[in-house]
């Protein structure tokens, strides 16, 4: 009685558990335990089909070690190059470390909520993120200099550990440099090489002029600095239908089919992974949701 | 609760092997409560003889016993740990295998497709919870019973699921013999079907036989061809008796009218402190949970073939590895799992799927290792919530363990 189920096509798209083929070609050492890898769809018409928005993740997967959501880091203008900023944590990362050029991951997505771009028109956006915080921030740089007319000010802060740790290093100069945008990048230890601010990364907040009605937050980082740094921005009087917040959660369908991140009411996969403050306030102080 | 009306017609117990003979005909696999491992349970049957006879079973908190019951009835008992669940949204699922060729991913085989299955015995809870997990998995049943049809949200694993329940055929049987742990009547959803239940074919058990009614053109068509005659006066209102002696013998009772709200506002009740006190973290309620649907999907080798098996499992919010992130688990507490899956199971999944994730099956209950009794936390919850702000906490009563 039992005949195997017809066999879907392989496709682009947030429905589906088949992986498609993309191959690694391009590695960058960030830091001691994270790298940046560019993929690009082994099939031209995938790689034609792809499109995302700043925000969103993937599912990478290595054959028979597993999945690890990963957002996307490069700019989305350019939706065929797949950046994807890893640190190695876990089985998945770690046999993605040791890949090479060349080598061939599963990739399923995009999945999720981005950034909300369309909150952001004619007004200051501020960005603050931490540690590997930034990978998911990186694509929103990006789109606020591509289309930089949109909005007013574009504010990153940026926390990592030491200067060391900094991803992107290159392009923190480089925006640091850009009038477009203004860069703080603060550090827990500095070395001495290191003439910039030191200390965590609300203590930037001093440093800049927030006008509170008229600002658009995104925060990015560990689960502390999700908490810490949306406050920081209430506490400044932004109005929390304008703190958008980036969460981390077990994932494994990336379609809030298993069950495995929910938050809540919430499936972060899904309806996230970027919040807006106003939408989750009464479990976001909550502990163990 | 409306009561179906509309014909019913009378099947005699010596025609269940017919009624199992025209399923079969009609190339269904039928499945049916048996004595297996002590315990009801559903599995494939050929022969009506096959099916549990005389016996009832027990429930209370963390208690299940068969004994011996009226050797003329065989459906004395309420549910077993097998609920419909396992039928369309398997306990583990291939999905597909592949190996790596080159640059591409071959697909070397894919998961079975879904067996067309008639589930004879099925309660009415049953069946709410079959309504619950349609919403789950994107699949509707409509108005009429033709061309039931899925969602837009079409992935692998929830084709399963519609095409399984596509072909079904439901066949409930109404309970006049509720069990120590049912509260279905507090949720609505029992003792006997109501007309938004899917179902094809229902039942009510007596001596003799069954009076029958049909929801579905697929259950008309299976009367027909057994050529019952109607059931008369007497078996009507015998089964209406009977019906409403068993609304009247729930084992618990649940108000369930304010519930999300009540769970909102206990966020920090410290009832779960409590609850964490006896709490195994076990996770048996959702496994057996005829509604749970959590799963995990993880990777196989065949060292032989070289390939990669990818396999769904049920997967329980009750493990440590179920919210792991890179930064610990999410929630590390059984303080925290047990408000999640409560929390979910009553509150929060009206916001994801627009119903009550609880039957009121009283699975849970009786598959506790250590009772913990859904209907009397809520309660104890409720105690909590509605004292004053200053006075001493309520005693809280914990049900004496035999």
């Amino acid at each position: 009685m039992i005949t195997p189920a017809a066999r879907p096509e392989p496709h682009c798209g947030h429905d589906t558990w088949y992986p498609l083929a993309a191959r690694i070609t391009n590695v960058v050492q960030e830091n001691f335990n994270t790298r940046t890898i560019t993929l690009e769809m082994v099939d031209q018409a995938q790689r034609n089909d792809y499109q995302w928005r700043p925000g969103q993740f993937n599912m990478l997967y290595v054959p028979s070690v597993g999945e690890a959501a990963i957002s996307i880091s490069s700019d989305s203008d350019k939706p065929q190059v797949l950046e994807h900023t890893i640190r190695t944590v876990g089985s998945v990362t770690r046999a993605i470390e040791h890949m090479p050029v060349g080598s061939v991951v599963g990739l399923r997505g995009p999945f999720g909520e981005g950034w909300p771009i369309e909150a952001i028109e004619g007004k200051d956006v501020v960005m603050m993120c931490g540690g590997i915080g930034l990978a998911p921030l990186r694509p929103m740089v990006y789109w606020l200099l591509n289309h930089r007319e949109m909005c007013r000010r574009v504010v990153l802060l940026y926390g990592c550990r030491t200067p060391e740790d900094r991803l992107y290093a290159d392009e923190l100069e480089q925006w640091h440099e850009d009038p477009r945008i203004d860069v703080l990048v603060t550090v827990d230890n500095a070395t001495s090489q290191w003439v910039g601010p030191v200390g965590v990364v609300t203590n930037l907040l001093r440093r800049i002029k927030v006008s509170a009605r008229e600002t658009v937050v995104m925060v990015c980082g560990p689960r502390i600095l999700n908490r810490v740094g949306a406050w920081s921005f209430l506490q400044l009087h932004v109005p929390p239908e304008q703190v958008y917040v980036s969460l981390e959660r077990n994932m494994n369908c990336g379609f809030g089919r298993c069950g495995h991140c929910q938050y809540g009411p919430k499936f972060v996969c899904r309806d996230g992974p970027v919040f807006r403050y106003s939408d989750i306030h009464d479990i976001f102080a909550k502990e163990e949701v | 609760m409306s009561v179906p009306d509309g014909k019913r017609w009378f099947l005699p117990k010596e025609s269940l092997d017919a009624l199992i003979a025209v399923l079969h005909q009609q190339q269904y696999v039928v499945i049916g409560p048996v004595f297996h491992d002590r315990a009801i349970r559903l599995e494939q049957v050929q022969r009506a003889d096959q099916l549990a006879r005389g016996v009832r079973d027990e429930h209370s908190g963390g208690q299940y016993r068969l004994i011996d019951g009226n050797q003329e009835l065989l459906f004395e008992y309420v549910v077993g740990p097998d609920s419909a669940k396992k039928f369309f949204f398997p306990p583990r699922q291939e999905l597909f295998s592949l190996h790596v060729k080159g640059e591409q991913f071959v697909i070397d085989k894919v998961g079975p497709a879904a067996p067309k299955l008639a589930i004879l015995g099925l309660r009415p809870c049953d069946l709410a919870a079959i309504a619950v997990q349609d919403r789950v998995f994107g699949y509707h049943q409509p108005a009429g019973d033709e061309a039931p049809w899925a969602s837009g949200f079409r992935c692998e694993s929830e084709l399963y699921y519609t095409q399984a329940r596509e072909q079904s055929l439901l066949i409930a049987v109404n309970c006049v013999r509720p069990g120590g742990t049912c509260f279905c009547a507090s949720w609505g959803n029992g003792p006997q079907v109501n007309k938004d239940m899917p179902y094809d074919l229902a039942m009510t058990e007596m001596r003799k036989g069954f009076v029958i009614r049909s929801k579905s053109r697929k259950g008309a068509a299976i009367i027909s061809s057994l050529s019952l005659r109607d059931a008369d006066d007497a078996e009507v209102e015998l089964e209406g008796l009977l019906l409403q002696r068993a609304a009247e013998h729930m084992g618990r009772q649940l108000q369930t009218d304010d519930l999300p709200q009540l769970l909102d506002r206990a966020i920090d009740s410290p009832h779960w402190d409590n609850v964490a006190k006896r709490c195994l973290s076990c996770g048996n309620c959702t496994m057996v949970c005829p509604t749970c649907f959590c799963s995990t999907v993880s990777d196989s080798d065949d060292l032989a073939t070289g390939s990669t098996t990818r396999t769904r499992e049920w997967e329980s919010c009750y493990t440590h590895q179920f919210s792991y992130t890179t930064s610990g688990p999410v929630r590390s507490s059984i303080r925290a799992r047990y408000r999640h899956w409560l929390r979910h199971k009553l509150d929060t999944w009206h916001d994801q799927f627009g119903v009550s994730g609880c039957v009121g099956c009283g699975r849970c209950i009786t598959w506790c290792p250590v009772g913990i009794d859904l209907t009397a936390e809520v309660e104890s919850i409720r105690r909590y919530d509605s004292r004053d702000e200053n006075h001493a906490p309520p005693r809280i009563t914990v049900e004496a363990r035999p």
